[in-house]
């Protein structure tokens, strides 16, 4: 027992030497963290590459900009990394990035700060911000985040191939895309050699979105409602008017050729896929990966009989937040709204080829140069731009839809009775 | 101790929590585990697991003492075919599970290439439920090296002249095998057996890396057929936040491990011979 109390006290002493030297070193060179009325706050963000290199711009003009405020910028793209460095008393950095996706898991743990009691101090206008990429950085009423640079989805085409098929206009109502569909696939004695809409990534496609286009809702009043109708019809086009049709065993097979989404191989920029839904970074990767692909992109099509669902896209807002444990949140708190400024965003946005989430930034000439961006631009200011209700059960809903997405791709369920199995799993949601 | 054992008895405390790391842990009593015997996701994740032990383990070592015999012939180039033999086992799982990935692509994969030339049926190893297990078993197979080196230890120090005593008694090669070298080999097997169940048990890293979405996902690949155990208590533990729940998962599978560890030793005495008896 001796033993014991003796190693706990020197481990206290050690503890409280190395603290106070630390402490002596700090105030040697710089002083903790704040001296001369100046503040050296750390910016920790998931962008890492040439995305950082934009932010470390933004950075160094907003240090150049004032006096009070030092930002340092640390790039580290491991998410977990970054969720870890929240759970102690003495967080490791002031401000970071992640995605409205996290908002209600997060808020509920306390692990962010509300940014309410600075919006009300400061009487900062936050009626700018795109109203579905703000609704995902809101939890019980306050916001938690603010959204900086903003993913919505269309359906991109190929031109050359559409040409091919003789067809004119990309397809306006599902009907017309069940049968631009069927006329872009082709298959030989081997089996598929081109498909008419498919995931990038394999036979998946992106079936919240497809539940939305469908006027399906995946969230109603803070409980998940998987079994919506919408969501169901959206499944169940694509089912019928691909996987079915063609086969999953086929699909897979041909699939699994598709080469790395981020690369040449891409099988939009190869012909394999006349179509396919993807975001708003697309066009700036087409234009370093294929550059001579000859493409056009498209709202994804509405339901031919609800006109009113027309321009429906799926927003999802990359977002900035200040973590419960940041030391200097009231120093994080100018940073951000220096961040999410109109001039900064833009640098921002238009280096990433990612939207702004500022809607007088919308028609910004700036953006005039990434091919078909306004299509995009226009998206996010439809009435019908959504994004998923950022709410606590969010991750483990994810986590059993796409087990259910996986059942319906495979054909091992139909959407109805995948989804009614998710609803059934839902009702244990903490 | 320090470092060990607190860890340790503060995870079965967690087991009886609810506790997300950010708030206060909160004492449930036994909810985590009669949660996690209503929770289908958790009996899935145990039979895939059961399912890569059962088949995967026996399966290694038989193969890893097939090779080991095979290497003990004494021919030319003998170093070079136990290198390469060994080989694989110090290539890096990650490294060798996109390596894998590649071979068994449906489309241009090698292993299907192959299969197609024989006019066998190439299945879809990765996407297809009935076939992930099979692959991820053969990715393990696949580093059988460390196994097969110690079998081939083992099998030089059987004792050469029993086994010329046995073949001037008239004992063919089987016999010579069975009733002379296997007994000897039976230490080591009882040895590779436990430590293979106990790798077995805590499969990761060529699932998790199959499966690997670009976020921070819960995927559990195709029909959720390469949800081992220990991805399962990974997704709950830093996916979805609950760390009680992971710990009581952490806690079974230990309880798990232990019991059959004593199981396979008790049932030793019937089949494991050593030297003195």
């Amino acid at each position: 027992m001796t033993g014991t109390s003796l190693t706990r006290r020197r481990f206290v002493g050690l503890g409280l030497a190395s603290a106070a030297a630390v402490g002596t070193v700090t105030s040697c060179s710089k002083g903790p963290s704040s001296s001369g009325g100046q503040t050296t706050i750390t910016f920790s963000y998931l962008w890492t590459g040439q995305e950082a290199k934009a932010l470390e711009s933004v950075i160094a003009r907003f240090n150049a900009s004032q006096r009070d405020i030092v930002v340092k910028g640390v790039s580290n793209p491991d998410s977990q990394a970054q969720l870890a460095a929240m759970t102690g008393s003495k967080g490791a950095f002031d401000i970071s990035d992640n995605f409205g996706t996290a908002t209600g898991d997060w808020a509920s743990k306390g692990i962010i700060r509300s940014l309410e009691e600075y919006i009300q101090r400061d009487k900062y206008d936050i009626s700018d911000f795109v109203p579905s990429a703000l609704d995902a950085c809101r939890y019980q009423k306050q916001v938690y985040q603010l959204p900086i640079a903003v993913n919505n989805y269309a359906l991109f085409y190929n031109k050359t191939l559409f040409a091919k098929a003789g067809i004119s206009t990309p397809p306006k109502t599902t009907g017309e895309w069940a049968s631009a569909i069927a006329e872009l696939t082709r298959t030989d004695s081997k089996g598929l050699t081109q498909l008419g809409l498919a995931g990038a990534s394999g036979a998946a496609i992106d079936y919240r979105l497809l539940g939305v286009v469908f006027g399906g809702k995946w969230y109603a009043g803070g409980s998940p409602t998987p079994t919506d109708p919408g969501n169901i019809a959206g499944a169940d086009f694509y089912v019928n008017n691909v996987i079915k049709k063609y086969g999953v065993k086929q699909i897979n097979r041909f699939a699994s050729g598709f080469g790395d989404y981020q690369s040449p191989q891409n099988p939009f920029y190869q012909g394999k896929l006349a179509m396919v839904i993807d975001g708003e970074w697309q066009p700036a990767f087409i234009q370093e990966f294929a550059p001579d692909l000859d493409w056009g992109v498209t709202p994804v099509p509405h339901p031919d009989d609800r006109p009113d669902l027309a321009g429906t896209t799926m927003v999802a807002p990359g977002t900035l937040f200040i973590p419960s444990n940041s030391k200097h949140p009231d120093e994080a708190w100018e940073f951000m709204k220096y961040l999410v400024s109109a001039d900064a965003m833009r640098t921002f946005t238009k280096a990433l080829s990612n939207l702004p989430s500022r809607t007088s930034l919308l028609k910004d000439k700036a953006y005039g140069e990434i091919k078909n961006f306004d299509l995009f631009l226009d998206l996010l200011a439809s009435k019908n731009a959504v994004s998923m209700p950022s709410e606590p059960t969010l991750a483990q809903y994810t986590a059993d839809l796409a087990t259910a997405d996986d059942q319906i791709t495979r054909l091992a369920k139909t959407p109805a009775q995948a989804y009614a199995q998710v609803a059934a799993a839902a009702k244990s949601y903490a | 101790m320090v470092f060990m054992a607190g860890p340790i008895a503060v995870s079965l405390y967690y087991s009886f929590t609810e506790f997300n790391l950010f708030q206060s842990p909160r004492w449930v009593g036994l909810q985590n585990y009669t949660d996690l015997v209503g929770d289908p996701k958790f009996w899935r994740s145990v039979v895939n697991t059961a399912y890569l032990a059962i088949i995967g383990v026996p399966l290694g070592l038989a193969l890893a003492l097939l090779t080991a015999l095979a290497l003990n012939f004494p021919v030319r180039g003998q170093p070079l075919y136990r290198a390469i033999v060994y080989l694989p086992a110090i290539v890096p799982v990650v490294t060798a599970t996109y390596l894998w990935r590649w071979v068994f692509n449906a489309q241009y994969g090698y292993l299907n290439e192959l299969l197609a030339r024989v006019g066998l049926p190439q299945p879809n190893w990765l996407a297809d439920p009935l076939w992930t297990r099979p692959s991820v078993i053969i990715i393990t197979l696949w580093g059988i090296g460390g196994t097969a080196v110690i079998y081939l230890a083992a099998l030089q120090q059987v004792p050469q002249q029993l086994i010329e005593a046995a073949a001037v008694d008239g004992a063919n090669t089987w016999q010579r095998f069975w009733h002379v070298v296997w007994p000897t080999l039976t230490p080591v097997t009882l040895f590779q057996l436990i430590m293979g169940v106990i790798a077995a048990l805590q499969i990761f890293a060529p699932t998790y890396l199959l499966t690997q979405t670009r976020s921070n996902g819960a995927s559990g690949g195709p029909g959720d057929t390469l949800l081992t155990y220990a991805m399962y208590l990974f997704h709950n533990a830093f996916v979805f936040l609950r760390m009680g729940k992971a710990a009581a998962m952490a806690w079974i599978l230990f309880l798990v491990i232990g019991g059959l560890t004593v199981l396979i030793l008790l049932t030793s005495r019937r089949w494991v011979h050593y030297g003195s008896e």
